[in-house]
């Protein structure tokens, strides 16, 4: 089938690259940063002095869900941003080198040509994401006390939805420009604008994805799936469907008009 | 400082060790055999070499051409 060997080679490819060692490697580093430095905290402070004499500085108690949302907020920023500098030539640098047009002057269709790279880019973000957090996982186990293997896996599953978005975001953006610079721009633009849109009008956009992080914090406190976590992940795929119809959409119409 | 040195774990550390290593190693290795790099291949060894832990991630966003 043809939207398999386009998928195969963008897995190759992407092996090829290294993008498969160094972004699951980066996120795991992100991932594990936080629990390690909260729990040396006291050490390094000792360490770096400047603290005056006799002066007490009562450390938080950090539970074991407070840690793994350090994590995720973590991924959120600098994570946010591995993924869209990593994916922002997928489709734009292929245009502006020629490749896509030695590719599509083949009867390949648009729809394979699109899905086949979000695919192999939303596969090596959700492998990331699990290492990061599993390596998370086992960091808040040893350091900070038990979480079930079960909560981390939703964890995952609810917070691969909202980077599968910001893929998706990038993956428009690439079918629209040619240029990887102002694709990363404006993807990274686009979700600090519509964090700042949710956070403006809370009250309105209460299932805005934005708001994912924040119901799974709640979901790994009480430990159920809130009716907001479902419907904030049902509108997340939502919108990826859209964007990634749009993105194909806009595709055909921009290689047409070439 | 040595007191500090011997209270850490090092079975947290090692991991991170590791991996720091590998993402060094594996830029490094394909700096030497790549033709062309974005801007002069000395600098991107010092960027690799210095820069902890973001040195190699820089490598492979900005140094590498498509």
């Amino acid at each position: 089938m043809q939207w398999i060997t386009l998928f195969q080679k963008e897995l190759l490819e992407n092996w090829r690259n290294y993008k498969w060692i160094w972004v699951p490697l980066a996120i795991v580093l992100i991932a594990s940063m936080d629990p390690i430095t909260s729990y040396y905290l006291p050490q390094i402070m000792e360490a770096v002095g400047g603290m005056p004499e006799g002066a007490s500085f009562e450390l938080p108690d950090f539970q074991p869900s407070d840690v793994v949302m350090m994590s995720i907020s973590q991924i959120s920023s600098l994570g946010v941003l591995i993924i869209v500098l990593m994916s922002m030539g997928t489709i734009a640098g292929e245009r502006k080198s020629g490749v896509s047009e030695l590719i599509l002057v083949k009867p390949v269709s648009y729809n394979n040509y699109i899905t086949a790279k979000w695919a192999g880019l939303l596969v090596l973000v959700w492998a990331s994401l699990f290492l990061g957090m599993l390596s998370s996982w086992y960091y808040v186990n040893i350091l900070f006390g038990v979480l079930s293997f079960i909560s981390i896996l939703k964890v995952v599953f609810f917070y691969g939805l909202w980077l599968s978005l910001v893929a998706t975001v990038s993956i428009f953006y690439n079918t629209l420009f040619k240029t990887p610079g102002l694709v990363a721009f404006l993807s990274i633009a686009t979700i600090m604008l519509s964090s700042l849109i949710t956070k403006i009008f809370g009250q309105r956009f209460e299932w805005s994805p934005n708001n994912i992080s924040i119901y799974i914090k709640e979901m790994l406190v009480t430990g159920s799936v809130s009716a907001d976590l479902l419907a904030t992940a049902l509108i997340t795929i939502g919108i990826i469907a859209v964007l990634l119809i749009g993105s194909i959409f806009t595709y055909k119409t921009k290689e047409l008009a070439n | 400082m040595q007191e500090l040195f011997n209270e850490i774990n090092w079975a947290v550390i090692a991991p991170f060790l590791v991996i720091q290593a590998i993402l060094l190693l594996v830029a490094l290795i394909d700096l030497f055999r790549i033709d062309k790099t974005n801007g002069p291949k000395w600098m991107w060894i010092f960027i690799i070499v210095i820069v902890n832990i973001i040195g190699p991630i820089l490598y492979f966003i900005f140094g590498r051409r498509q």
